[in-house]
């Protein structure tokens, strides 16, 4: 799903083009930046079907308010400003409504029940060590190492030194690695128990 | 920071993802369970988008030709009323001073039938009659 630079028009164009109502255009803003917006919405909300639901608002809001995108080059930075905003709104109102939440996996194929379950024991560990993240390390490491955006990329999206992107990024990886070596000691003294 | 926690720093410092990491954020993806899921997100959100975008289409077209269009159609009506009664009043002079002589002709209805002059009294003899032109004169 990830798009290059040189296959596509640059985003100002882009931009441009989708002012005037062009749906290719404003289709390949969404194929571009549909799984950074879900990766932001996700490190908000924690949870697939309001992340989904955000980055899906989200991208219906940043059209609507098209004319208000000061810089179109930069207009992956702005798109991740309202998705955070609308996340951060979802998340409150889901406060208040305390739903129950719905795994992300209940739909999926699963081969066997056992994998399926180590599957969700896995999803539940990493869902623990993003939640225990600051939002910011969430939003970075999933930018990162799931969307392969680079620092300097990150940095100018996100309207932070690159410095400190790395820091946290850093201290994100460390949580992560130390949530899932956990995982992995437990699991394994559960087998050579059982 | 530890030795192992500085060399991991510097790892962190490289562009590269960190493989380790990035399998296991693999699960948050949606994709990971459904191939096709970014497709779908994607129809979704066009879907949704229709409505805007051809909105903005017709904006665009606007713009160009329908909004001149629309102004001719509010401006130039009342432009060519306005130059046909300027051209019909031009070329119509002797109307005007009709409208002169049937004015003067309203002033001499209203003294009609009248049982004395209208003239004021101070008019009637010349002498008074030049005193009151003086005075207008003067004053």
């Amino acid at each position: 799903m990830s798009l290059s630079g040189s296959q596509t028009p640059h985003d100002g164009e882009l931009v441009q083009r989708a002012r005037r109502g062009d749906e290719r255009a404003f289709g390949l803003l969404v194929q571009k930046y549909g799984r950074a917006a879900y990766a932001v919405a996700y490190s908000v909300t924690g949870r697939h079907e309001d992340a989904e639901d955000a980055a899906q608002e989200s991208f219906l809001v940043a059209l609507e308010r098209l004319d208000e995108c000061r810089s179109p080059e930069r207009f992956a930075g702005w798109l991740m400003t309202i998705v955070r905003n609308r996340s951060r709104n979802l998340v409150r109102r889901e406060s208040l409504r305390e739903t129950d939440q719905v795994p992300v996996s209940a739909s999926a194929n699963s081969p066997t029940p056992d994998r399926e379950t180590e599957r969700m024991e896995l999803q539940e560990v990493l869902r623990e060590a993003l939640e225990v993240l600051p939002e910011v390390q969430r939003e970075i490491v999933l930018l990162h190492d799931l969307e392969g955006w680079k620092h300097r990329e990150i940095a100018d999206r996100l309207g932070l030194p690159s410095g400190t992107v790395r820091s946290h990024l850093h201290f994100a990886r460390k949580a992560l690695r130390e949530a899932l070596g956990a995982h992995a000691a437990i699991e394994e003294r559960r087998r050579s128990s059982g | 920071m530890s030795r192992d926690g500085m060399n991991r720093f510097h790892r962190d410092d490289e562009e590269a993802r960190d493989l380790e990491v990035a399998a296991l954020l693999e699960w948050v993806d949606p994709a990971s369970a459904d191939p096709n899921y970014w497709l779908r997100f994607q129809s979704w959100v066009l879907k949704g988008a229709a409505p805007e975008l051809a909105r903005r289409r017709l904006m665009t077209n606007l713009t160009v030709g329908d909004v001149l269009v629309g102004w001719s159609r509010a401006v130039i009506p009342p432009a060519v009323a306005a130059a046909a009664i300027a051209a019909f009043i031009l070329t119509h002079p002797l109307q005007t001073g009709g409208e002169l002589a049937s004015a003067a002709s309203v002033e001499e209805l209203l003294v009609a039938g009248m049982g004395y002059d209208p003239t004021p009294a101070t008019l009637v003899n010349e002498e008074a009659a030049s005193t009151v032109a003086f005075a207008e004169e003067t004053f």
